[in-house]
């Protein structure tokens, strides 16, 4: 599990390169990646549904996003689209169309409804933090 | 100081960050602060991902407005982290306009990583993402020459101004190709995860991320265009894959899998 998160920061700093961040920043939002990675093989081990795997993961890597946005005074989406990354469901959306391809439209509907659902769980999570920390803000002043 | 510098000015600002990936409400707080550094007391702007809008009015009531048209989308978070920074200092420090454009014109000059460099770290993240979904380590290898050829290929049909759409299908064709052609060969022991590591670096995550956070910032418009961008894209590499299975099984026969 800690090998397969250390390939999830790999891939997330992959990911940073190509998105051109830079120093201290592409180490910060890789962490993100691997950090939100783990989230979700740990609930994936304790409970079954995917889906909720993938909220709580997006819940933690948007958190742990706002809060390195705040200490170092960057543009949040830097943070948020490494630690997303790992979890976008391009999975789901090959099978989905791979099936569809054989001709199995019973399953490549099912693979679909489920990856759209993922990609919904994960856009939740963004939404439900990063609407949290506007309340933050406003406390704040 | 000139109303029609400072507009220039801070409207080139919000131009960058919009050309580089950040988000619309970025832009558009980033011209009222700047115009508000500046000493305009009313900013109105109106940003999507296609055109900014800008209208301001000096304290003699005087209002002039600019529209920029935006071709050209790119990702490049240092400049929007650069623009965000040169916007909060200017709110402490004012500096005059012609420094400003000055520091705009450096940020915007900024290259980006090297071809080399891009390759090599997409073809890592395509090789990585082979692992994290149950790759072994052929896998890993097959998956890293392929994260390069797309990432090359990538560079070379942007520089003939290819659209989105078919970059993003002979992506998905190329991953799809190189992967059917690596299993029946014998080197890999998953093809699946091979094409699902690899087209993981064709996915349109700023798309998504700023459409979610567009949507939820209260610009729909922005929102609703990014949305149908990045779901253009995963149609882009889900037909490309498909096509080229499609040819590979016409071509020789037999099943898939």
């Amino acid at each position: 599990m800690i090998l397969n998160s250390f390939y999830a920061f790999l891939s997330a700093l992959g990911f940073g390169v190509l998105f051109n961040i830079r120093g201290k920043n592409l180490i910060i939002a890789s962490l993100g990646g691997g950090l939100s990675w783990f989230t979700y093989l740990l609930s994936a081990r304790l409970q079954p549904s995917l889906v909720f795997s993938l909220f709580l993961a997006s819940l933690v890597g948007s958190i742990y996003s706002e809060v390195m946005a705040r200490i170092y005074k960057t543009p949040v989406t830097i943070f948020i689209i490494c630690a997303i990354i790992p979890l976008v469901p391009g999975g789901g959306m090959y099978y989905a169309t791979l099936e569809a391809v054989k001709g199995n439209f019973d399953a490549s509907l099912s693979k679909g409804v489920e990856t759209l659902f993922s990609a919904g769980a994960i856009a939740i999570g963004i939404v439900f933090i990063s609407s949290i920390s506007t309340i933050f803000k406003k406390i704040k002043k | 100081m000139h109303i029609d510098d400072i507009i220039h000015v801070a409207t080139d600002a919000g131009k960058i960050i919009l050309e580089n990936g950040g988000e619309t409400y970025r832009v558009e707080q980033t011209i009222t602060m700047i115009c508000k550094s500046y000493g305009i007391p009313h900013t109105e702007s109106f940003v999507t991902p296609t055109g900014i809008m800008v209208s301001i009015t000096n304290s003699q009531n005087k209002t002039i407005s600019l529209v920029r048209r935006i071709n050209n989308r790119t990702v490049n978070l240092r400049k929007v982290e650069m623009i965000n920074d040169l916007s909060r200092k200017i709110m402490s420090r004012p500096i005059s306009t012609d420094d400003m454009r000055k520091e705009i014109e450096f940020i915007n000059n900024i290259p980006p990583y090297s071809q080399i460099t891009t390759t090599f770290f997409a073809a890592g993240s395509s090789g990585f993402f082979t692992l994290l979904f149950g790759g072994n380590y052929k896998d890993f290898f097959v998956a890293f020459i392929i994260g390069a050829l797309i990432n090359y290929l990538g560079g070379y049909l942007d520089k003939l101004d290819v659209n989105g759409f078919l970059k993003n299908m002979l992506g998905g064709a190329l991953a799809a190709t190189m992967a059917i052609i690596a299993a029946s060969l014998g080197l890999v022991g998953n093809m699946d995860t091979i094409i699902i590591g690899s087209i993981m670096i064709l996915v349109p995550g700023i798309s998504i991320t700023n459409a979610i956070r567009d949507t939820i910032a209260g610009d729909l418009v922005s929102g609703v265009s990014r949305s149908v961008e990045a779901l253009f894209v995963a149609i882009a590499i889900a037909a490309g894959t498909s096509i080229a299975f499609k040819i590979w099984v016409l071509l020789f026969g037999g099943g898939l899998i």
